[in-house]
């Protein structure tokens, strides 16, 4: 699971969660593998994301490295920027682990990379 | 060219035809004269109708029958006497340009006419169907014709004018609003004909709702059957002013009936439950009587056709075309049921299948991969029931990422590179507002009733941002629109030559009890689909057949249903609504 798809996941289906967001994360396993970069994407990705919730994410799992914790002004021309973007967005992958509901603590567990986000009739 | 050099061009072009009407008909053909022409190059495929055979061959001579076979380029016609045929012959022989593009037609005489079950026929009425000439007289035309003045009120349909007394027929919801009765009730000038039909003819009918049809000549009424849950039976319908010929259709059999001016026709039983009815738009009807064809032009007719609500829900026994049927069936499906019946009859099949499944779905749609690739770099895709991932990899500028329930697909989805998760499309677990794109292809016509289809669609739209654009494919009830056969159908090899796909449909769908008190029917592979709620059964290769058979949960959806649920919601809008390879699609924009 990258931690794009983080963003934009939620445990807000679950009866009794009104947010259930951002969900935390215990990573067990955590790759990093090289993905191309394109500064257009990113760029254009940024304005879409929830900028201290990636930061939070990138920081709980060790995989920070230099990223700021405020966005760049005209971002959109600082390539340099945009590459640690590119790396915590796309390049890191959480192999296991589970995320957790920030309201009632349910887990969902992640193996070989795919998180289930299945629910129990009795949740829903 | 000399006319040696076209006699020669003549006799070729028999010669290949000669083959062509052998292969298509099995029928052989030459040029010893017979009663019997065979148009060789002309046909129902390529646009040859009765009505214009009937003008130029009527010219010779008394016709004994005129023959178009379904899906064939090839027609045949008979004449009572030789020698009219021989003339017919002599004059259109390579000169008739009534063939393709008006070209000319090709002729031989053949010694007998193939014999066909799927042909239109006017030999039987449809069970039920009770023809009363010369119900009403004259006089009695003209005074109930005066009843309803048609200059003055003109509430236009596109086929013709409409009058209803005692309740309103609704052409959209297709019933009535059986707690609004209308100011006017079915006028008592009306009465007499009840009289009449219960002293003469022992039928006690007694209408409460009158729907008075004013037709030009010309119009014409598409094939329909009469709502069950609305009418009881019979529908009872009178012909005034000009006859006309009314088209009865059941699976592969088609039979034409006249309605003669003046005359009652019963419609009751099987005729009236499982046969449709129509009328085909033309000037002059082709009407076969006393064993030969003549025309008959039609003028401007009225029909008066009398009908009594129903009270509560339709109990017939012709339950595929029965509207309180389905009903019944869906709401049988409760929403716990409907959840059980999920989980056994999709979940767990699709686990069961996941990889042959995945090994049958290779080739993207290319009107879903349109769409997809249509989205701006760095758009966010989410593809809801996203199964093996098809569509997954297909706009590398975007950051597309699927949803399947299947644990079984999803492995194969990231075995292959993608973004995924385990999730169920009725509570997507996204953002809201997060996507620029959704896809869902061939999902929501797994949901067991129509409260889980329209909570998948809502689920869609909340992710959707503003502007943001999502496609939704379903199976369509129908599998063969504008005579164009879905690949589906075409997937049997025996489907791909008969035009009527109806014509292999005799197998009768068995049902199957899915839960206490929920049975429903298997479908029968590569056919028309007869009910909406159904189990199609998936086979796996190489095992034995007890344990390879699965059957999965359709709803397969009727013309219009899918965009008609997606307008309940306020938040979107219906970009476009179309039909592809036997799926009914649409494509939404969040407002």
């Amino acid at each position: 699971m990258k931690l794009l798809t983080h963003n934009m996941l939620t445990s807000k289906c679950m009866k009794g969660v009104s947010v259930g967001y951002p969900l935390g994360i215990n990573a067990s396993d955590v790759r990093v593998s090289e993905v191309d970069f394109n500064p257009d994407f990113i760029a254009r990705m940024i304005p879409k994301l929830d900028w201290a919730v990636l930061y939070n994410a990138a920081e709980s799992i060790g995989q920070l490295e230099d990223l700021p914790k405020d966005l760049a002004n005209n971002y959109e021309n600082d390539q340099e920027f945009l590459k640690k973007v590119h790396h915590v967005l796309l390049e890191v992958d959480i192999i296991n682990g589970e995320l957790v509901c920030p309201e009632t603590g349910r887990k969902f567990p992640i193996n070989n990379g795919i998180p289930n986000m299945l629910l129990n009739e009795d949740e829903v | 060219m000399n006319s040696a050099a076209k006699t020669k061009k003549l006799e070729r072009k028999l010669k290949k035809l000669q083959h062509t009407v052998l292969r298509e008909t099995g029928m052989s053909c030459d040029l010893t004269p017979t009663k019997n022409i065979v148009i060789c190059n002309a046909g129902l495929v390529n646009g040859l109708s009765e009505e214009a055979i009937y003008k130029h061959f009527s010219q010779h001579g008394i016709l004994e029958n005129i023959l178009l076979l379904p899906g064939k380029s090839c027609s045949f016609v008979s004449y009572t006497k030789l020698q009219s045929a021989c003339n017919a012959f002599e004059t259109f022989n390579g000169k008739l340009n009534i063939a393709q593009d008006n070209k000319p037609v090709y002729l031989l005489y053949t010694s007998s006419l193939p014999v066909v079950e799927t042909s239109k026929t006017w030999k039987n009425l449809p069970p039920g169907l009770l023809i009363l000439e010369d119900f009403v007289t004259d006089e009695e035309e003209t005074e109930l014709l005066k009843l309803c003045d048609f200059e003055k009120d003109s509430n236009g349909m596109k086929n013709r004018q409409v009058k209803h007394y005692g309740y309103e027929f609704r052409y959209d919801t297709n019933n009535v609003d059986k707690d609004k009765p209308l100011n006017e009730a079915i006028p008592d000038a009306c009465n007499f004909l009840w009289n009449r039909l219960s002293n003469t003819y022992g039928l006690d009918f007694h209408p409460d709702q009158l729907t008075v049809n004013h037709y030009s000549a010309g119009q014409g009424i598409p094939h329909h059957v009469d709502t069950h849950s609305a009418f009881e039976d019979p529908i009872v319908s009178l012909s005034l002013q000009s006859s006309v010929v009314m088209e009865f259709k059941l699976d592969n059999q088609h039979l034409c009936v006249l309605l003669p001016r003046k005359s009652l026709a019963v419609i009751s039983g099987e005729s009236r439950y499982d046969w449709t009815h129509g009328i085909t738009p033309r000037k002059f009807d082709v009407v076969y009587t006393n064993n030969n064809f003549t025309a008959l032009e039609r003028a401007t007719r009225t029909s008066f056709t009398f009908r009594k609500i129903l009270q509560g829900e339709c109990r017939c026994s012709y339950k595929s075309k029965c509207d309180s049927y389905s009903k019944q069936v869906n709401a049988s499906i409760e929403n716990d049921a409907a959840s059980r019946l999920e989980k056994l009859h999709v979940h767990e099949v699709y686990e069961n299948i996941a990889s042959h499944f995945s090994d049958t779905r290779h080739k993207p749609w290319p009107n879903v991969l349109e769409f997809v690739q249509s989205f701006d770099t760095g758009s966010i895709l989410v593809d809801i029931g996203c199964g093996n991932g098809k569509y997954l990899g297909q706009n590398t500028s975007s950051f597309s990422v699927g949803c399947d329930q299947s644990t079984g697909l999803i492995n194969v989805c990231k075995d292959r590179g993608f973004e995924v998760f385990t999730g169920n499309c009725l509570s997507v677990p996204l953002r809201d507002d997060i996507a620029d794109g959704v896809i869902s292809i061939a999902v929501i016509h797994h949901l067991a009733n129509e409260d889980r289809r329209l909570q998948a669609i809502k689920e869609m739209v909340r992710v959707l941002r503003v502007g943001g654009q999502a496609l939704v494919y379903v199976w369509a009830k129908d599998q063969c629109k504008n005579e164009e056969k879905s690949s589906y159908i075409k997937q049997d090899r025996r489907n791909r030559k008969c035009k009527d796909i109806t014509s292999r449909d005799g197998a009768v769908d068995n049902e199957v009890s899915v839960l206490q008190g929920v049975s429903l029917p298997v479908h029968t592979n590569r056919t028309q689909f007869k009910h909406n709620d159904v189990l199609v059964p998936w086979k796996l290769k190489g095992r034995s057949e007890s344990d390879n058979v699965f059957l999965r949960f359709y709803h397969v959806f009727q013309e219009n249903e899918l965009p008609g649920m997606c307008r309940e919601l306020s938040n979107v809008e219906v970009v476009k609504s179309y039909y592809d390879q036997g799926n009914w699609c649409v494509i939404l924009r969040k407002v």
